[in-house]
């Protein structure tokens, strides 16, 4: 039981440090987030630009949907074709994944088309190539988010010990995770990515927003650059914080004990808050008071 | 215990976890560092730890009333805590910018005109960049996150606790079903403060505090009026009339 547990955990945690990054990068290359109000905002202040633009939901919902989606799918096929419990659930979670990276792509489709055109009086134009190229990589990292949360929920369902079922596990997930991804990692995008041209550590007044970076190392901006960016800081972050969150989590409850695990989790909520505090008095000694016009 | 604890049950889960989205701080406008909080909306960010708090409750279905409600709290409150640090790292490593409570800098929060952090004493105001309203979650506020994940975690516990044993009789599933039950009525208790946050708040000493008798007798009417219907059910239907 012991080592069912502990490699439950080991596998949960992996599987959503995998998931976070996969997230954060589909919502970073489609501005599906909070950031999606700097990109809508660009046009009525000229700034023509071709980024890719699906945000016509919350980033929670949409998430949990696309992951309870994976999930009714695969537990359906697992349960319904007889195989082996690891290649059934493996194969049942990779054509839930693929039904829904297509139905993404309709979505994302439709959406940005309409977000485009919303923007007709300020003469922003509906340019093919800047939906085209980043689609696929979008529905790329929708297959390989719900694939992972899809494994993921298994996992806390059959080695874990979960009351609750497989699409229902993956419907709370997929909502937690696309809460996490759009409270981190997006603020690397938001903050640092459509900002690029400002000196880092400037800071966003109100009066810069919507005043993006249009122009990218290859001339006009494409959305698909996004995640060459915020692979390397963001969709790490937002992975360590799920991965955590899971890992944990799962870790505390190996004892078998309720009280042992609540006792670890706050033992374990407290240090974080140490590490907070050390952190914010490192940045307030790095970065200094902000000093204009520097 | 009897139906009628279990309905009250469900009436305060459902206040307490309105009352914890005025505790956690989260603004939109935090993903353009623009703002002090998680930069989400309160309600979204809320529900994400109450559903991780549901998830932890779950696990503790067979060991009480009392072991339900910590686990609840402690799954709720590790998921705020974590998504602070995350959100505090992508600030100070990916932004270049410390975390500054933007209210306490201008004198405006509950605190009155001081501008310290009240945990730290670390001086706030030189530290917002001008034009925003600070940025990322500083000690007091990331302590204010910790405190409104746990009663959500405990609100979420006490609505899954209550629906589960209310249906206890009538059901097999009834894991499943009280935990979608749970969620949806830690939904709409969720999103019933944004009327009076308005898309931000820094948390324990935001002025948005203050109105929180609003928020709790509109969470009280909706979760009375979300037990009774709950409650009907499962009375007639251990009658036999469903």
């Amino acid at each position: 039981m012991f080592q069912i547990l502990l490699l439950g955990s080991a596998l949960a945690g992996l599987l959503a440090f995998l998931a976070g990054i996969f997230e954060n990068e589909d919502s970073d290359a489609g501005s599906a987030s909070n950031p999606n109000s700097q990109v809508q905002l660009a046009p009525q202040i000229e700034h023509l630009h071709r980024y890719y633009n699906k945000a016509i939901a919350g980033e929670p919902p949409q998430n949990a949907l696309w992951a309870a989606l994976a999930a009714t799918v695969a537990y359906i096929l697992y349960t319904r074709i007889g195989l082996d419990p690891v290649p059934g659930v493996i194969l049942g979670a990779v054509v839930g994944a693929l039904i829904t990276a297509i139905l993404q792509g309709m979505y994302g489709s439709l959406a940005h088309i309409s977000r485009i055109a919303s923007m007709k009086n300020f003469k922003q134009m509906l340019y093919w190539d800047c939906l085209l190229s980043p689609l696929p990589l979008s529905m790329a990292y929708t297959f390989l988010t719900a694939l992972c949360l899809t494994l993921l929920s298994f996992v806390i369902h059959g080695l874990l010990g979960s009351p609750f079922p497989v699409p229902l596990i993956a419907m709370f997930l997929g909502f937690t995770l696309g809460a996490i991804a759009s409270s981190t990692g997006d603020v690397h995008y938001g903050a640092e990515r459509l900002y690029q041209h400002y000196k880092f550590g400037s800071g966003i007044a109100i009066s810069k927003q919507g005043d993006i970076d249009v122009k990218g190392e290859y001339g006009y901006r494409n959305s698909v650059d996004t995640p060459y960016f915020t692979l390397r800081f963001g969709g790490p972050v937002t992975g360590l914080t799920f991965g955590l969150l899971i890992f944990i989590d799962a870790l505390s409850r190996i004892s078998g004990s309720v009280w042992t695990s609540v006792i670890l989790e706050f033992l374990i909520i407290a240090l974080i808050l140490i590490v907070i505090i050390f952190l914010e008095k490192y940045t307030r000694n790095r970065y200094g008071p902000f000093e204009e016009g520097k | 215990m009897d139906p009628v604890s279990l309905m009250l049950f469900i009436i305060a889960g459902g206040v307490l976890v309105g009352i914890c989205v005025h505790f956690i701080p989260a603004s939109a406008v935090g993903a353009m560092s623009a703002s002090t909080g998680i930069a989400t909306g309160p309600s979204m960010l809320s529900f994400g730890a109450g559903l991780t708090g549901i998830l932890s409750a779950s696990f503790a279905l067979d060991s009480g009333p009392v072991a339900m409600l910590a686990s609840g709290a402690a799954g709720s409150a590790l998921m705020i805590v974590l998504t602070i640090l995350g959100g505090n790292l992508v600030n100070a490593f990916g932004t270049g910018v410390p975390p500054v409570s933007g209210q306490t800098a201008s004198g405006q929060s509950l605190l009155g005109s001081s501008t310290k952090d009240v945990i730290t004493g670390w001086e706030q105001k030189p530290f917002v960049t001008p034009g925003t309203d600070g940025h990322g979650m500083p000690a007091q506020t990331a302590i204010s996150g910790i405190i409104g994940g746990i009663l959500g975690g405990v609100g979420g516990a006490m609505v899954f606790l209550g629906v589960h044993f209310l249906i206890v009789p009538i059901s097999q599933e009834t894991a499943a079903f009280s935990g979608m039950v749970a969620a949806g009525i830690f939904l709409i208790n969720c999103v019933l403060p944004a009327y009076t946050l308005v898309g931000k708040t820094e948390g324990l000493f935001d002025r948005k505090m203050l109105t929180i008798p609003k928020t709790f007798l509109s969470c009280l009417i909706v979760s009375t009026f979300l037990a009774l219907i709950i409650y009907s059910v499962s009375t007639y239907a251990s009658m036999g009339a469903v």
